[in-house]
């Protein structure tokens, strides 16, 4: 008794060792954004990025609060569309991935291809933008920014798969049939249900890219109402890029423009980030709750 | 009774064969359809939303309904994605009437994306036609047919070098004495003894210190501005390799020597700031740059930006003119439009007109800018340009007539005629008007391409050895098939000639 | 025997109901689009437009294989990939089981957040970031650290010596939280008393993670890297194009497919030949897989993707 608690002990105190070094560690880089970004501008030129600074300066901030009203509407927009987008992207998966999980089921190597295959070839940026445009008509919608591309991955798809097909006892399944159950009483009471860390784990992903996601919204949207943060962010960033090009300042006569500088930069990656590093550790209790106790007792 | 209801059918009837007879009559002439023109520029700027750019689409329509019968779409796209969204767009099916190229004009001709125009010029775009001659429209020519308008702005860059006012005078140096780019080593090396800890020269962007600007007198035969595959040098008609000349390998010794001495910063091929930021920060003395404006409007404009420090500007070489200077930016008409005539029209109305062209550039008056009365313009007060609703000021030297766009307040108005007139007399290349299309060599311009990425950054800021780095570099060149560039670039060159 | 043969059935149609959503939108989303590979043979022309413009066989190809770029690239693809399919899945485990052993205490929650947040930042700011450590003027391993080791300033933008290791590093910075999740939900669905049977063996902890938790990982792990397998020749644009901040050279180490069809087009704007390098990457990451798929069939028929 006494050397099993101690065998566990030891070893979680080394987990927590290291895992609070590579925290740190991880966490650094990051530090140095937040403090670049409320480094004065001309130091920051001048001796470069550092973790004390000579000169601190809110400037970088208040270049964004002038700009809060567009920032605050690409937030909502964000918001809306990551929350959507990932409701809908579990509940399509979760049922894709449910048949495909099933060895008796006839179709289970064909359409596991099928799913597959979408993994490996795309159509182009040109076809899907046709189709997308011509087709469906969601230019400058809404649904631009939700539906192309991420709804379903094949990659999400086959997480929850494995899941079902591994963690969740065949037993479960077969005990229900015996019972009577149909296959959607079966999805909806057991597999769903069981699954909860898989859905936390494709939720989290599936959030995290359309909260990062800003090329649907370059290509679909015009209207400056909907893009989302990143999108916002990145056409600053990029075009402060275009025009460090050296060729590109050559087409425009090296104009006199005023960039944006490294300070302001800093500080936009820092807004790009800012609900996430809040509501993280929030979403978290669910999560870690969800993923470690929701586990599949013997 | 009887007699009664059927006069008030008679009656209601008749009402009603009148009010549909009205009705129709009332929609025809409401719905009269004016031609629309998608108009695709290129902006730095914020996109506004819909709302706010469908106000000042509607001023610009009070116009053209009446000059030209058509109304008009703006589509700002922003600049860095504009080639690719266009593309996108018209690949896609997309009504796009009137769009620009970015360096690429070239390829926008030999795949067929701009409309020939040669033949409606005369009566649609007669106006321009005369505004830009006959000269600068050949830049945007090919095999005699014309397929775009060059932007009409101060072309003729001159390089410059852009440096602290106050060292120089406290230093006592001479800068009337610095000519040419040689000059500028003393001065550097004069402001390093008196201040080991600057660094005198900052890199104008990345990968480029400004050398490259300053060996006269090549045409570059389409390609852009720092990536040259095959040339032309000394007013001759032989396609050469600029990198393998005595003037790079001159230029990359000088850079090299800079280098060695700390002359330059050190990370010019890679720095993620621009020569603004540098300058602002006290740190370097100078950079080389060239620019349109004469020196003092440069100095001034660019002290603006500069953190306080007073600034000076030295002409340091002469403009010249390639073809590939002016037709960078052209205007071209949509091969896939609908509605060309109307779209040159419109075109010509930017070159022409500057009601419209200043709507597109500065919005509407009062909410987007105000007059300051002495002819310039500024924002309104506690605005600046991403604050306003609407602005595409930075687009200034990018679409229509620059010269006859409202100045920004602080602009020296005897700057415009000295730009004006460096247009006219700036020294042109033997080879004005000659496009070169370069389908036939697609696979070795990306080889080459990806290889000048690859050694020319470094050689031109000074940071690798030129003499053991250039042998190599050429032979990589060859490797990748820049003689059979050059071979292509000849073949079209004489059949040019010949033609001419 | 008939009776087995009706509940087979009986099982197909409510199945693919259930499954039709799904299918429907990928059918839509990526299988409608794939007539825009014929793209990759045809030399686009945009008054002819997508279906009218002429084919040109495999010209548009040809840049893929021209130069010794060609050999360069594709060595960099591949060995980058692999490095961080192995590294990345090694280092994403050994996490996962130190987060799923601290269990249910609240630092968990803060190591978790703290190795998500990278993977938040696009890999401009991440350039930004390096930047901020790497440049030879003011960054601050040159200025700081090295300065105070008495070590001459190396200048990173222009060694290649380093890169591989430390585009890896990167790698690994931004993607060992977001990876390491799937794993952690992994070993949160083995069954509980598997664990039980061992400790009353007698087996330590480390025994324990060592001969229970990386076996039953196994199905994951393959399903990881098969896919990983598929997506062999494409690489991360932003990692390999940003991060380096575009210098020359490092071109040796850092050019990959991705990277040289874009510096390459850059200037031409060339519909066809972007169509085929997509293709090619595509057609190569297919075999691949299909051959990686097949060998796991043969050895361990349950795991194989399909």
């Amino acid at each position: 008794m006494k050397h099993k608690s101690n065998d566990v002990k030891r070893f979680q105190r080394f987990a927590t060792v290291v895992l609070s070094i590579l925290a740190v560690l991880t966490l650094l880089p990051i530090l140095l954004i937040a403090i670049a970004s409320v480094t004065d501008e001309k130091v920051l030129v001048s001796t470069g990025y550092t973790f004390l600074p000579s000169k601190l300066s809110l400037d970088s901030y208040y270049y964004m609060v002038k700009q809060s009203a567009m920032i605050l509407r690409s937030y909502g927009v964000t918001i809306t569309v990551t929350v959507l987008g990932t409701l809908g992207s579990v509940m399509l998966t979760t049922t894709l991935a449910y048949p495909l999980s099933r060895t008796d089921f006839k179709y289970k190597n064909l359409l596991s291809f099928f799913v597959f295959f979408t993994m490996l070839f795309s159509g182009g940026v040109v076809s899907s933008y046709i189709m997308w445009t011509r087709i469906f008509s969601i230019k400058n919608t809404l649904w631009a920014l939700i539906v192309p591309n991420y709804l379903v991955t094949a990659f999400n798809v086959f997480l929850v798969r494995n899941y079902y097909a591994n963690s969740i006892p065949h037993a479960l399944v077969e005990s229900a049939q015996i019972d009577g159950a149909g296959e959607m009483q079966i999805f909806l009471r057991i597999m769903l249900p069981l699954a909860i860390p898989t859905v936390a784990t494709i939720s989290l992903f599936t959030g995290l890219i359309y909260w990062n996601d800003w090329v649907n919204g370059l290509y679909y949207i015009s209207d400056a109402k909907l893009f989302s943060l990143q999108n916002l962010l990145i056409r600053i960033m990029n075009n402060i890029q275009f025009l460090k090009v050296s060729t590109n300042m050559a087409l425009l006569g090296t104009q006199k423009i005023d960039l944006p500088g490294s300070s302001v930069r800093m500080a936009m990656a820092m807004i790009g980030i800012l609900p996430i590093m809040i509501l993280f550790p929030f979403v978290q209790k669910y999560f870690i709750k969800g993923v470690v106790l929701g586990a599949v007792k013997g | 009774m009887k007699s009664l209801q059927r006069l008030s059918k008679v009656i209601v009837s008749t009402l009603l064969a009148l009010s549909l007879v009205l009705g129709m009559a009332g929609a025809a002439t409401a719905e009269t359809q004016y031609d629309k023109i998608v108009y695709a520029y290129a902006t730095f700027n914020n996109i506004p939303d819909t709302e706010t750019l469908a106000t000042v689409e509607e001023a610009i329509n009070a116009i053209t309904r009446d000059a030209i019968g058509a109304e008009v779409t703006l589509k700002p796209i922003v600049i860095w994605d504009y080639s690719s969204a266009i593309s996108l767009a018209m690949q896609g099916g997309e009504k796009i009437d009137v769009f620009q190229s970015l360096g690429d004009l070239n390829t926008a001709i030999s795949t067929s994306m701009a409309l020939d125009i040669t033949d409606l010029m005369d009566e649609y775009a007669a106006e321009s036609k005369a505004l830009i001659g006959e000269n600068w429209l050949a830049a945007c020519s090919h095999e005699g047919r014309l397929y775009g308008i060059p932007t009409f702005k101060p072309i003729a860059l001159t390089p410059m070098i852009i440096y602290r006012q106050d060292i120089v005078d406290e230093l006592g140096l001479d800068m009337s004495a610095v000519n040419s780019v040689q000059d500028v080593t003393a001065v550097l090396q004069a402001v390093k003894d008196a201040k080991p800890d600057m660094t005198p020269l900052a890199a104008v962007n990345t990968g480029n210190i400004g050398l490259g600007l300053t060996v006269p007198d090549v045409d570059y035969l389409t390609d852009n501005y720092y990536y040259p595959k095959g040339v032309l040098m000394n007013d001759e008609l032989t396609v050469v390799d600029y990198y393998a000349s005595q003037q790079f390998a001159d230029t990359c010794a000088l850079a090299r020597t800079w280098f060695n001495n700390g002359l330059v910063m050190k990370d010019a091929a890679t720095t993620s700031s621009t020569a603004a930021e540098l300058m602002a920060s006290g740190n370097y003395f100078a950079y080389i740059a060239s620019y349109s404006y004469p020196e003092k409007d440069t100095a001034a404009s660019l002290e603006a930006l500069g953190g306080g420090f007073k600034l000076g500007a030295k002409i340091i070489g002469s403009a010249f003119l390639d073809t590939t200077s002016i037709n960078a930016l052209s205007w071209m008409v949509a091969s896939t439009s609908t509605v060309p005539e109307k779209a040159l029209q419109f075109l010509n109305l930017t070159f022409t007109d500057p009601q419209v062209v200043n709507l597109i550039i500065y919005g509407l008056e009062g909410r987007d800018y105000v007059n300051n009365g002495d002819g310039t313009v500024s924002y309104p007060e506690g605005h600046d340009a991403s604050t306003v609703p609407y602005t595409a000021q930075l687009s200034c030297g990018t679409l229509g007539n620059f010269f006859i766009m409202y100045p920004m307040a602080g602009t020296d108005p005897e700057s415009l005629v000295w730009e004006l007139e460096q247009n006219q007399n700036a020294k042109t290349s033997v080879a004005m008007g000659f496009t070169f299309d370069s389908s036939s060599v697609k696979t070795e311009y990306t080889a080459v391409t990806n290889v000048i990425d690859q050694y020319l950054p470094a050689l031109i800021c000074g940071s690798v050895d030129p003499t053991t780095e250039i042998p190599v570099f050429l032979q990589r060149l060859e490797e990748a098939g820049l003689n059979e560039i050059i071979a292509a670039k000849q073949a079209q060159l004489d059949a040019w000639v010949a033609a001419n | 025997m008939q009776k087995r043969r009706k509940k087979r059935l009986a099982k197909t149609g409510p199945l693919l109901l259930i499954a039709a959503p799904g299918l429907l939108y990928l059918l839509i989303n990526n299988y409608l689009p794939m007539f825009g590979v014929f793209l990759a043979f045809k030399d686009f022309n945009y008054i002819k437009g997508i279906f009218g413009s002429d084919w040109n066989g495999l010209e548009n190809f040809r840049f893929l294989f021209r130069t010794r770029d060609a050999w360069i690239m594709t060595r960099n693809t591949l060995l980058y990939n692999a490095a961080f399919i192995v590294i990345g899945t090694v280092v994403a485990i050994f996490v996962a089981i130190l987060i799923y052993e601290l269990g249910k205490k609240r630092r968990v929650r803060l190591f978790q957040s703290a190795l998500m947040l990278p993977n938040l930042f696009s890999w401009v700011v991440i350039g930004f970031i390096v930047y901020a450590f790497l440049n030879a003027d003011t960054g601050f391993i040159n200025n700081t650290v090295l300065k105070a080791l008495h070590i001459t300033p190396i200048s990173w933008y222009s060694t290649t010596g380093p890169w591989p290791f430390l585009l890896v590093l990167v790698y690994l910075w931004k993607f060992t939280g977001y990876l390491s999740i799937v794993y952690v939900a992994s070993i949160a669905g083995i069954d509980k008393s598997v664990y039980e049977a061992a400790q009353l063996d007698g087996a330590s902890k480390i025994q324990q993670i060592m001969r229970v938790t990386v076996p039953l990982l196994k199905p994951t792990i393959i399903l990881m890297t098969l896919m990983a397998v598929g997506r062999i020749f494409y690489s991360d644009f932003g990692l390999f194009y940003q991060v380096p901040q575009n210098s020359g050279r490092l071109f040796d180490v850092t050019q990959t497919i991705d990277t040289y069809v874009y510096r390459g087009l850059m200037e031409l704007n060339d519909v066809g030949m972007s169509a085929a390098a997509a293709l090619y990457q595509s057609v190569v990451g297919f075999m691949l897989v299909l051959g990686a798929n097949t060998l796991v069939r043969k050895l361990d028929h349950e795991n194989a993707l399909f």
